[in-house]
């Protein structure tokens, strides 16, 4: 094939010979892909939007606290007050080396938080240092609490993100300075951004975080502990855990084994599974909006071309009279097709980007709307390959357009 | 010969047969200057067709220079045509879009010849026609004769063996046919070009040397007319 710049000139040519219906054409190529990738970009923002309310906690987690029992059991009558305590926590680390993890915590609600003047309403957790493998803590300032806090009972605090931005409001490092909690004054220590809505104890950003052996003592819990969260290792299937720890507190706490209301488990397994699931639906549709509108636009294109190979019946005759081949007219006519999708399809391309980008700025680049590389670079492809298809039915239509077709139509 | 043709058969098949060429048996030599005339149904179109193979024929055999031209493929015969034969039509067949040079420059386009090349050779072909100041207009500003020059400019630039011109005198006027009879003529005897000329008017036969007359599909008589008196132009003619 001769692949000297007038091939490209001839295509260019014939496409703005008639720049309105290549435009127009364009469109329909140009508005496929433009919906394919925003949608794309807007799903996967929605779901950055809605996986937010779950970062940083770990998917394999069970969370347990107790309740009254709803059984009469040996003697014990039904409706009777137990708690989880210390001694369940080592119970379970020691019964279950399956679990990486097993940290209780209590907690204190209604609250308020003072310093200088500036005060807000908060929830204080007692938490253990290993409360940060269930839940990930974002931290913008200092440090998460660590063993030797809660060995040594300092008085020591993590703030969330609003009670820092509302006892703050000037900024900077808050760290090391005292704030007032109740009527315990607290060091800041760190400042955590995470913004997980599953947090146990309610929000993560409107909690102050405290070691729990020093909650406990202020409370006067003794042993008691309002809940345990404990973190399979890889691999470890929750669900095949959860009724044997359960099995396991019944029988250190004499309650029924067949007794559902005792204690509460919540597996975050399946909840998982179903936020998951609701994504792939999402995303199934998605691509089938987007590929049938992008179908549309090609069928579109193959459409148009066909009408102009027939308008241009003369011209292919002349050619094919001086000399093309029937493959010239095909590459020709191919080669038209991939151009117009391309130009409309790469324009799609940058315009979806650009759209994004402002979706991104709207959300104050929090979340993130933006299509990957790989994504556009497949768009790419798969316009490369629409605009061939789009061209071989005209261009078999106008190979076979025969020399004295064009003495014919004089 | 250059040219011949033995016992040419050609039959349409639309729904009803129809026997356009009842055997034709013709024979021209290199650096003739021909016209083939007939009425409209004589078969003239249909014998311009397969002279310039852009049609299969059905019976007989077909030769240009000792080359055999019969059951081609799509791409032999344009390759065939594209070395062989220039085209010069009634209503000029210049593409639109294109100017002048690049109308002219098309063949050798096809061809695969370089880019500069073949502008200087499209070039050189305009300016022998005079027309080298219209090299970069389109034909729809350009007058009948123009368009006819440069039609025979892209017909000539593959140095073909055979002109063949259909009507090329059909859509001009009889002081543009006059000049462009001439170019012809005077091709045909400064640069022994070939050329057949189909037409229906005895004015533009009487221009060449030899006339072929087709009736009914089949060859009638063929007039010598060296002395050029057969019928002048403008005087009882056919059509105009």
């Amino acid at each position: 094939m001769k692949f000297d710049l007038d091939s490209y000139k001839e295509i260019s040519d014939s496409l703005m010979r008639n720049k309105r219906r290549s435009f127009l054409t364009g469109f329909g190529i140009f508005w496929g892909l433009f919906m394919l990738l925003f949608l794309i970009g807007g799903g996967n923002g929605l779901k950055e939007l809605l996986s937010k309310n779950f970062s940083g906690f770990a998917t394999n987690t069970i969370i347990m606290g107790s309740s009254e029992t709803g059984k009469p059991y040996k003697g014990f009558k039904e409706g009777r007050y137990w708690n989880l305590e210390y001694t369940d926590v080592e119970r379970l680390k020691h019964l279950f080396p399956e679990l990486a993890i097993v940290t209780p915590q209590i907690a204190q609600w209604g609250v308020v938080a003072v310093n200088e003047g500036f005060s807000v309403n908060c929830h204080v957790s007692g938490l253990n240092a290993d409360y940060q493998y269930v839940e990930i803590p974002a931290i913008k300032y200092g440090r998460y609490l660590n063993q030797v806090d809660l060995q040594q009972k300092r008085k020591v605090c993590v703030i969330g993100k609003k009670i820092y931005q509302a006892l703050f409001p000037q900024g900077g490092d808050p760290c090391g300075q005292y704030i007032c909690v109740g009527s315990v004054y607290y060091q800041v220590i760190g400042v955590n951004y995470g913004t997980s809505n599953i947090n146990i104890n309610g929000n993560s950003e409107e909690d102050i975080t405290v070691p729990i052996t020093v909650l406990k003592d202020i409370l006067n819990y003794g042993d008691v502990v309002g809940m345990i969260c404990v973190v399979g290792k890889n691999g470890v299937k929750m669900s095949e855990m959860a009724p044997r720890i359960r099995q396991a507190i019944y029988r250190a706490h004499t309650i029924a084994p067949d007794d559902e209301e005792a204690m509460f488990l919540l597996n975050m397994e399946p909840i998982f599974k179903i936020v998951d699931n609701l994504f792939k639906g999402v995303n199934f549709l998605i691509w089938l909006v987007g590929i049938g509108t992008l179908l549309a636009g090609a069928i579109g294109v193959s459409n148009i071309m066909m009408v102009v190979v027939k308008e241009r019946t003369i011209e292919i005759g002349i050619r094919r009279a001086i000399g093309a081949t029937p493959f010239d007219i095909l590459f020709q006519i191919v080669m038209e097709g991939i151009v117009l999708t391309l130009v409309a399809g790469l324009s799609a391309i940058v315009f979806s980007v650009f759209m994004l980008n402002g979706l991104e700025v709207i959300a104050h680049h929090e979340t993130a709307f933006q299509i990957n590389f790989g994504t556009a670079m497949a768009a790419f492809f798969l316009l490369t390959l629409l605009g061939i298809l789009a061209g071989i039915a005209p261009a078999y239509r106008a190979m076979h357009i025969k020399p004295v077709d064009a003495m014919r139509d004089e | 010969m250059l040219i011949e043709l033995k016992g040419i058969h050609k039959t349409y098949d639309n729904g009803q047969p129809l026997h356009v060429l009842k055997g034709i048996d013709l024979g021209i030599d290199k650096g003739e200057f021909v016209s083939i005339m007939g009425a409209s149904g004589s078969g003239k179109s249909t014998l311009l067709n397969i002279l310039g193979i852009l049609d299969n024929y059905d019976e007989g055999e077909y030769h240009i220079d000792g080359k055999l031209i019969k059951n081609l493929s799509e791409k032999e015969a344009a390759h065939y045509r594209n070395q062989m034969i220039g085209f010069v039509f009634q209503s000029f067949n210049l593409i639109n879009f294109k100017t002048a040079i690049e109308n002219v420059e098309l063949p050798l386009f096809y061809q695969g010849v370089n880019r500069k090349e073949r502008h200087d050779l499209a070039m050189h072909y305009l300016e022998r026609f005079g027309l080298a100041d219209w090299a970069l207009h389109y034909p729809n500003e350009m007058s009948g004769g123009q368009k006819q020059r440069v039609a025979i400019a892209r017909a000539l630039i593959t140095q073909p063996r055979i002109l063949l011109a259909d009507e090329p005198t059909g859509a001009l006027d009889s002081k543009t046919s006059v000049e462009v009879m001439d170019l012809l003529t005077q091709l045909n005897r400064e640069e022994k070009v070939t050329i057949i000329v189909v037409t229906h008017e005895s004015g533009v036969a009487n221009c060449t040397d030899k006339i072929i007359h087709i009736k009914d599909g089949i060859i009638g008589e063929t007039t010598l007319n060296t002395e050029h008196h057969a019928s002048v132009f403008g005087s009882n003619t056919i059509m105009k």
